[in-house]
């Protein structure tokens, strides 16, 4: 990676060239990174963003840092995704969809790709496959969760990719930061929140603002999902509403392809 | 405003232990003066203390340890390697392992970190003058041993036999093999062994437990009033060792292991490192075998 | 010991008093629950009318305005080959807190063996706790309640002044010269002897409403012989490892340190967090050896520190029995229960 000239504790600080990618998303994670103004230029002393479709019209093939939102849904889309990851030395999945599938993989749900397409676009048929998350399809370096993203976890990483400091994330849930924002707990309103199992690291966005998580970064390490399913039901919450939840992003896939298998069992 | 009605205090050492609130935070700046690697995992990092009065006023016992940070990157927890007789002119066997240790390796001479300490009980070698001792090390466990090597040798007329047992994964594994012809001249035996030998490996093979074995066949039956052993390595060669030397009747108290564990403060506040209920930072690392056994979880 | 009586109007006099000059922290209702009950929390307050003074327990305890959940230990100014660290203890303005119970002011209590005694007294607690003025005030203790088999039920020090509610006055407890000089400023009297019947009859009343009991007798030991229990396994299997348990905690002081770098690479930073030692990476170390991988042994040992440690070190427990653990657990976990289990009461 091209070198900044700076050093941090006398080791070479790199620069590297940045380039955005998007798939199958709502761009909205981009939109974060360029949302915040006040920090905009030191991100940007960090980098040299030379492909930012959301930015700038310029567009070079010559990066060192590929951030890709979205997930993987066409043909088409799998070839570019390699030609991207043979470019980049580092390559980011940016954003739930890009980590998990996102919400674009609760389609997978239906067996019958032909009669999703029918039903969504009837006679203007689109081409469309099950949707994958990057690593399914290429070797992801680091992953940036949440949907979307938060701004000031990308600038961590950013700063740790140029000075070489590894890059860890909470291994906790979102109770531990909902706690500590003195949030009142969801349950306590009669509402379901996935808080107790998805990774922390959003400061816990959605409880923070009366929200329940949805669980767009995915599991936490040694999240007690079967437990978290028990204390949904002794609530009353239905079934249906647990595995909306863990289904929605695609973080909780294994979990919530057995769930719904035990579910529909014995029903047609 | 009506300031009058409540004085501010300060945080004075008013009413406190014998440590000033102050040391809790207090960090000597430190510039690495020569790495060395010892293998392909470990580095071997030379640095003093910038200030000279600080560097002189720096005292440790061997087996205590210190925090090294590195500002912006972290901070964890490490053995002093060197000779208690250096002062603040430190040593320390770092293995990339980690965060911490992984931007250290990247580091050059010159750098300059933070270190807080000595902290911790380090190994109570005074109470072993006049005996022998047995120094048995698994893997890394030789870098806090060093330190105990170095002080046998700098007091080496206050000893009986000391003998050194060290055993490692592989030959390439061995750690200062520089120096084991200059411990040998100073008539402390060492004896090394290997798990998995490769073609060039001539001595013997197997766990540090089959030499301990031989030595202590070699000494008289009454060796364990006479002895002390120090015991360094992950917990499962501790357990073995430290079980043949009680069965061989050394008391509990007569062996001493040193206790790694996570550690963010080193000064008995952050619980990171609790045995059981007990802070590793502040009634270890060092702990004789008795109050090992008497920790629940320890081993 | 000194006494005195003060009336409701007298008190809100004092209350207009010190706010005019100082903040003041108070019990507030923060909301409601789905059942219509209000839930408090501890907050500034500007208006006497804002304080809930018969508050029944706030949700967070008082705990992070002396360790707060974020708070910076050191800024490091970086520069081309040196760096320099600058440690702030965070001290901020003195603050009174108007309104605590007996067992979050026992819970400070026995947060100042562990932070300001031992071998390294925490200048960051330090700074907080000495300027921060107490007045407590009593409370009606819940179901939930087990602050009296914790020992914690009645706070002998660690507050200034400490409040009693006879019917339209407040019986006022002074321990601090602080406190004294708070009461030249309002009316306070001598308690004549009623105000000593009625005080007495109200922590009479008080002392009928305790329910919940936990037997501590030779738990220490009890734990030692059940450390290798399948009962733990049982409550590991239902402990979701979240960590609100310690979070809402009055006692729980662990925490980790993340260091940081800022954009500008100028600046770093190091942060302290609270944390709990349910968490899963609680003792990992570097390279990945976890001491505690598995929930229920993460869980045990939360209560190793609190009910067996801190009594061998301190001859009290470490929990007050406030009982907010319990309340906080979506997964129901109390200590009673647990406790019970380990006795074989359950």
């Amino acid at each position: 990676m091209p070198n900044s000239g700076k050093t941090y504790l006398g080791v070479p600080v790199s620069r590297p060239r940045a380039a955005f990618f998007d798939f199958s998303s709502c761009e909205g994670c981009q939109l974060q990174i360029l949302n915040n103004e006040a920090t905009l230029l030191d991100f940007l002393s960090l980098v040299q963003v030379v492909n930012f479709r959301e930015a700038m019209t310029e567009e070079s093939d010559e990066y060192d840092i590929a951030f890709v939102e979205g997930s993987i849904t066409r043909p088409d889309e799998v070839e570019r995704l390699k030609a991207i990851r043979s470019r980049a030395k580092v390559l980011v999945a940016l954003g739930s969809c890009a980590c998990f599938g996102g919400v674009n993989q609760l389609k997978n749900r239906f067996r019958d790709l032909l009669w999703v397409n029918k039903t969504v676009y009837g006679d203007a048929a689109v081409e469309t496959d099950f949707v994958r998350r990057l690593a399914d399809v290429v070797a992801v370096d680091l992953m940036i969760y949440g949907c979307p993203v938060r701004k000031e976890e990308v600038e961590k990483v950013v700063t740790n990719v140029v000075i070489g400091k590894e890059i860890s994330y909470p291994k906790y849930p979102v109770c531990m930061e909902c706690k500590a924002g003195e949030n009142i707990c969801l349950f306590d309103l009669g509402e379901a929140c996935l808080g107790p199992v998805t990774r922390a690291g959003c400061g816990a966005w959605c409880p923070g603002n009366r929200a329940g998580c949805w669980g767009c970064r995915g599991p936490a390490d040694d999240a007690n999902i079967e437990q978290m399913k028990r204390l949904m039901r002794e609530r009353g919450i239905p079934e249906e509403t647990i595995l909306d939840r863990l289904e929605c992003f695609g973080g909780f896939r294994e979990v919530s392809e057995t769930f719904r298998l035990e579910m529909t069992k014995g029903k047609p | 405003m009506n300031e009058g009605l409540i004085e501010f205090k300060p945080v004075d050492n008013k009413g406190l232990g014998r440590n000033a609130p102050s040391a809790f935070e207090r960090t000597y700046k430190a510039e690495i003066t020569s790495i060395h690697q010892l293998t392909p995992m470990e580095n071997l990092y030379r640095m003093q203390l910038i200030d000279t009065a600080e560097r002189k006023g720096f005292s440790f016992e061997p087996g205590q340890f210190v925090m090294l940070e590195l500002p912006g990157i972290g901070e964890a927890p490490f053995s002093i390697t060197s000779s208690p007789l250096r002062h603040g002119d430190i040593e320390l066997c770092i293995r990339k392992a980690g965060n911490l240790t992984n931007f250290l390796s990247r580091v050059g001479r010159g750098t300059r970190v933070g270190i807080r300490g000595p902290l911790g009980a380090g190994f109570p070698m005074e109470k072993m003058h006049g005996q022998d001792i047995l120094l048995i090390a698994g893997g890394l466990g030789l870098a806090p041993l060093r330190a105990c090597i170095s002080y046998a040798q700098d007091n080496r007329s206050r000893f009986n036999n000391v003998d050194i047992i060290y055993g490692a994964k592989e030959p390439s594994q061995f750690l200062f093999t520089y120096q084991y012809d200059w411990w040998r001249a100073d008539d402390i035996g060492l004896h090394i062994t290997v798990e998995k030998p490769d073609a060039s490996w001539k001595g013997p093979v197997g766990m540090t437990t089959n030499i301990l074995e031989q030595i202590l066949s070699s000494r008289g039956s009454s060796f364990h009033e006479n002895t002390y052993a120090i015991v360094c390595g992950p917990p499962v060669m501790f357990k073995f060792v430290c079980s043949m030397l009680t069965q061989k009747n050394l008391p509990m108290q007569k062996m001493f292991v040193s206790l790694e564990r996570r550690m963010h403060c080193g000064m008995g506040k952050c619980c990171r490192c609790n045995v059981g209920s007990t802070y590793t930072c502040l009634k270890g690392p060092v702990f004789d075998y008795w109050t090992v056994m008497n920790l629940k979880e320890a081993i | 010991m000194l006494f005195r009586v003060i009336a409701r109007e007298e008190l809100k006099r004092l209350f207009g008093f010190l706010v005019s000059a100082h903040t003041v922290v108070g019990p507030v209702k923060a909301g409601r629950d789905r059942t219509g009950l209000p839930l408090y929390a501890f907050e500034e307050v500007e208006r006497f009318e804002d304080l809930s003074l018969d508050y029944a327990m706030t949700k967070i305890p008082a705990k992070r305005f002396f360790l707060p959940y974020r708070e910076d230990m050191a800024v490091f100014e970086m520069r081309k080959d040196d760096w320099e660290k600058k440690v702030d203890y965070n001290m901020g303005r003195p603050r009174i807190f108007f309104g605590m119970h007996p067992c979050d002011i026992n819970a400070l209590n026995r947060l100042d063996k562990v932070l300001m005694g031992e071998t390294y007294p925490m200048p960051y607690y330090i700074a907080k706790r000495r300027n921060t003025v107490i007045i407590g005030i009593d409370c009606t203790p819940r179901p939930c309640c087990f602050c009296r088999s914790m020992g914690a039920d009645t706070a002998l020090h660690g507050f200034d002044m400490f409040l009693t509610d006879i019917g339209e006055r407040y019986f006022a407890e002074i321990l601090s010269d602080t406190a004294f000089t708070f009461l030249k400023k309002i009316s306070a009297t001598e308690p004549s002897g009623e105000d000593h019947v009625l005080y007495k009859k109200a922590a009479a009343a008080r002392n009928e409403r305790f329910v919940t009991h936990v037997d501590t007798t030779d738990l220490m030991k009890i734990l030692d012989m059940e450390f290798q229990s399948d009962v733990w396994k049982q409550w590991g299997d239902k402990c979701l490892s979240c960590g609100a348990c310690s979070n809402v905690c009055p006692t729980c002081y662990c925490y980790g340190v993340e260091e940081t770098v800022d954009l500008k690479l100028t600046t770093a930073r190091k942060t302290k967090m609270l944390y709990s030692c349910n968490v899963i990476d609680f003792a990992e170390v570097a390279g990945g050896h976890n001491f505690r991988p598995e929930r229920h042994i993460r869980l045990k040992y939360r209560y190793y520190h609190k009910h067996r440690g801190f009594v061998e070190a301190y001859e009290e427990s470490l929990c007050v029995g406030c009982g907010r653990c319990g309340e906080s657990c979506l997964s129901g976990i109390t200590v009673p229960e647990v406790i019970a289990s380990i006795r074989g009461a359950l």
